[in-house]
């Protein structure tokens, strides 16, 4: 395939990419994702927000080469993207973490077996180790998924992910399956792996969707807020708070007036796509 | 959740009150034997008709006679020989071409009409036309027990490639992970709770075919032995026979059953049909 | 492409079809050498004088008196061991030692005791649907959820209701599971029973298709009726398979 150079300075950007699913079965069409346009800069931390089934899982899996566009395309470094590939790293909502395997095997999958570049074994063990201390899984690694508690494998998935070395990481509401508290300590901790004091050019690129909108002010540089029927970006907010942040920005007046802005935002479209537009009249 | 969560519970147990529940289930299994040992004294000595029902004390007597005469062991001998040629060609033909119908289309296409055409037709229901065409010996058995354990075998391998979570595949495609080792490390090790049951009823199904296919066209084994016995009208040897049919079974089912959960410790199979 | 894909499924039946046809004409075909010809004219007259559908009503007559008498034994008795944890650990040993037992073992007793008619068979038909069902009820009836007999309770509803109302719903789709391979199972055992009879009483056996079978193998030597039966004995446990299925589906509608 050829490489179609795309003049543009950003890390990965999305160009009027529409996508339409054709359910076989009835012929059905649904328009998950209409003429989104997206650029996304080096060292970015992306967050995407919006109503339930306005198609940000399709925009992550796009991204990752695992779907492909309708029409439009999207670009990494200026090369289009064709399929995945190491580059990007995938964060599963429910992490598909390969049951089968131990922690150490589950995280030492990509550098093992991907088709470039695979590592030695010695070279290997030093990388897992380095990542399992990384996600403090040290003394779980040769315990299997279904022994792991849901933040344990949360943090195997991300350690994963990770020890591919992947440019960009793309996670999808990886902190929904988690009770409240665990999900606090994780944004924390992702926020100190992705390397908040690193300069921008020595960052990962992070593409986060997530429901909440205080999860996504904590972490990101920008936020995109978007809309329901069809799925189109709304807003880009960006979100100017200091770094390294910690609980304490929580509690500041900038934070809340973020968080209340995207809400106002969101909000009409979170009823109407939770209970329907006869229930907004009511309310 | 929950399910996991139960596993996790099953597999931490036993090793804290194991010792004591372990030693309460085999008491409560003697006693339970010893009560239908006592119900069938009782009514063998009620009919008074060795014939029709010996009493247990015969059986066992038989049984020690029998094995110190050498007959189990030559008989079992063959039927687990057929039982280990039989099977062992099912697995090794009946697993690869499982996961290649799992994996290609046009093969599936191309051989499943051609299973479901044949497998209602059970191995029983060959031994006829096989007879003719085998004549009564050693083939016919183990070519039986190869019908019956094939098509277990072939399904469930199928059901395994067919039920690997998406997602998992999608998870090393997005590592960089190529084709053929996906099959190797994704596809393969998803599949294989789901090949061991196949080969577990492949095993059962095999079993009893073979009973069927001795009985009435093998001059020798198990199952031979139960019909001469009984043609003899020596009951209590038919029933030590019957006996060891079980008990063979048994075994070679624990064995399987052993191995699915040393090579599968990450699989919580819960629901096992048989 | 599209098209090429419709047909491959026909593919292989045919090759073999063709290759049967073609290996018959090719090596000189002694006159009792089946071809798919003689096989359909076997079945027409086989049909036609009413010996086949005869013996395939004995079999599945015996099939049935076994089958019903194991389902009603096999759910009764299922029933008690799961609800009660003391009859089920009672009885578990002696279940779990007699169900290894390949139920055409138990032929040559049955002819012993019962005779070659149609009570032997019925006997083994029993033993072998009995297991399925005995342990796919106790699955079902375990595999219910806890909470909803007690949700059923707080309702104030009583114990005969929530067996019928909740217990019973539960475990239907596992016992329908056990009864369709306890049905299967029977099928083919039948066959093995009649064929067992057939050895050794010949033509004076008491009927059914697998006696017929084996009088076409020892008497006739008719291998052409040997395929018929056999393809005959294909098309019942097919019908039956699909026909349980549709009940099911018919009777557990939740079940999507
Ligand atoms: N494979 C598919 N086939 C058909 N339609 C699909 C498919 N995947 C997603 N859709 C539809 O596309 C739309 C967007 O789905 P998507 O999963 O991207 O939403 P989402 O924003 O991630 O929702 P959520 O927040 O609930 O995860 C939905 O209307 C959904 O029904
Ligand atoms: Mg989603």
């Amino acid at each position: 395939m050829e490489t179609v150079a795309i003049p543009t300075k950003a890390k990965i950007s999305l160009i009027a990419i529409t996508k339409q699913y054709i359910t076989p079965r009835t012929g059905q069409t649904t328009l998950a994702v209409s003429d989104v346009s997206l650029n996304i800069q080096q060292g970015e931390f992306l967050c995407i927000v919006g109503p339930s089934g306005c198609g940000k899982s399709t925009i992550l899996s796009m991204i990752a080469g695992l779907t492909k566009p309708s029409s439009g395309t999207i670009s990494m470094d200026g090369n289009a993207i064709h399929g995945p590939g190491r580059e990007r790293g995938v964060v599963f909502q429910d992490y598909a973490l390969f049951p089968w395997k131990t922690v150490r095997e589950n995280i030492e999958f990509g550098p093992r077996f991907r088709d470039r570049a695979p590592l030695s074994t010695a070279a290997r063990r030093e990388l897992v180790d380095h990542y399992i201390e990384l996600v403090s899984l040290n003394g779980s690694e040769d315990k299997y998924p279904h022994e792991l508690s849901g933040g344990m494998r949360q943090r195997c998935a991300f350690a994963r992910a990770l020890a591919n070395e992947p440019d960009v990481l793309l996670m999808d509401e990886p902190f929904a399956a988690l009770d409240a508290q665990t999900r606090l300590i994780l944004q924390e901790e992702l926020l100190r792996i992705w390397g908040e004091e690193l300069p921008r050019d020595k960052r990962k690129t992070v593409v986060f969707i997530t429901h909440g909108i205080d999860e996504a002010v904590f972490l990101a540089d920008r936020v995109a807020v978007m809309s329901n029927h069809p799925g189109q970006i709304k807003m880009e907010k960006p979100i100017g708070l200091p770094r390294p942040r910690n609980e304490g920005v929580r509690l500041t007046t900038d934070f809340q007036k973020l968080v209340d802005e995207i809400w106002q935002l969101i909000r009409h479209d979170a009823y109407e796509a939770t209970i329907g537009k006869a229930g907004i009249k009511q309310a | 959740m929950s399910l996991e969560e139960k596993t996790a519970d099953r597999t931490s147990s036993p090793r804290a009150s194991g010792v004591p529940s372990a030693v309460s289930t085999m008491l409560i299994y003697l006693r339970s034997m010893g009560i239908f040992a006592l119900i069938w004294y009782a009514g063998a000595w009620w009919i008074g008709n060795p014939v029709l029902l010996p009493s247990p004390v015969a059986v066992v007597q038989s049984l020690f006679s029998l094995i110190a005469s050498g007959e189990v062991a030559s008989n079992a001998a063959s039927s687990l020989q057929r039982l280990a040629m039989g099977f062992a060609g099912a697995a090794l033909i009946g697993i690869p071409l499982g996961l290649l119908m799992g994996m290609s289309r046009i093969l599936y296409a191309l051989v499943d009409p051609l299973i479901e055409l044949l497998r209602p037709i059970s191995g029983i229901a060959w031994i006829p036309l096989g007879m003719f065409i085998l004549g009564v010996g050693e083939t016919l058995p183990t070519a039986i027990m190869f019908y019956g354990a094939f098509f277990p075998i072939v399904i469930n391998t199928l059901i395994g490639v067919r039920s690997v979570d998406e997602r998992l595949i999608q998870a090393a495609k997005v590592l960089g992970v190529g084709r053929s080792s996906i099959i190797l490390n994704v596809v393969l090790p998803a599949s294989l709770p789901n090949i061991l049951v196949g080969l577990r009823l492949g095993a059962g199904a095999a079993w009893t075919a073979m009973v069927a296919a001795e009985l009435i066209g093998a001059p020798s084994g198990l199952g031979f032995a139960v019909e001469w016995y009984r043609e003899l009208l020596m009951t209590p040897s038919v029933l030590a026979f019957v006996f060891l049919i079980g008990l063979f079974g048994y075994l070679f089912d624990k064995l399987l059953r052993a191995l699915q959960t040393a090579i599968t410790p990450w699989a919580n199979i819960s629901r096992e049909v048989i | 492409m599209a098209l090429s894909r419709r047909f491959l499924p026909f593919v292989l039946p045919l090759a073999l079809l063709i290759l049967w046809q073609a290996g018959v004409s090719t090596l000189q075909p002694g006159p009792r050498t089946p071809t798919p010809g003689s096989v359909v004219s076997t079945a027409w007259s086989l049909i036609s004088t009413g010996q086949l559908p005869l013996a395939m009503i004995l079999s599945l007559g015996r099939v049935l008196t076994g089958f019903v008498s194991a389902a009603v034994c096999a759910i009764l008795i299922g029933f008690l061991m799961a609800v009660s944890p003391s009859i089920g650990r009672n009885l578990d040993p002696l279940m779990e030692s007699f169900r290894p037992i390949a139920p055409i073992a138990l032929l040559p007793l049955a002819i012993l005791w019962f005779g070659t008619g149609t009570s032997a068979a019925a006997f083994i038909v029993g033993y072998a649907a009995f297991f399925p069902i005995l342990i796919n009820t106790i699955q079902g009836v375990r595999s219910i959820d806890p909470s909803l007999p007690r949700a059923a309770r707080t309702l104030g509803v009583g114990l005969p209701a929530i067996i019928r109302n909740v217990i019973l719903p539960g475990a239907l789709p596992n016992i329908f599971v056990g009864a369709r391979l306890g049905l299967g199972l029977a099928w083919s055992s039948i066959i093995a029973a009649e064929l067992a009879v057939g050895a050794k009483t010949g033509d004076a056996g008491s009927g059914g298709i697998g006696q017929m079978m084996f009088v076409f193998y020892a008497y006739s030597v008719d291998l052409s009726g040997i395929i018929v039966c056999m393809i005959a004995v294909g098309v019942v446990a097919l019908v039956i398979d699909r026909g349980l299925r549709a009940v099911e589906k018919r009777l557990l509608p939740w079940k999507q």
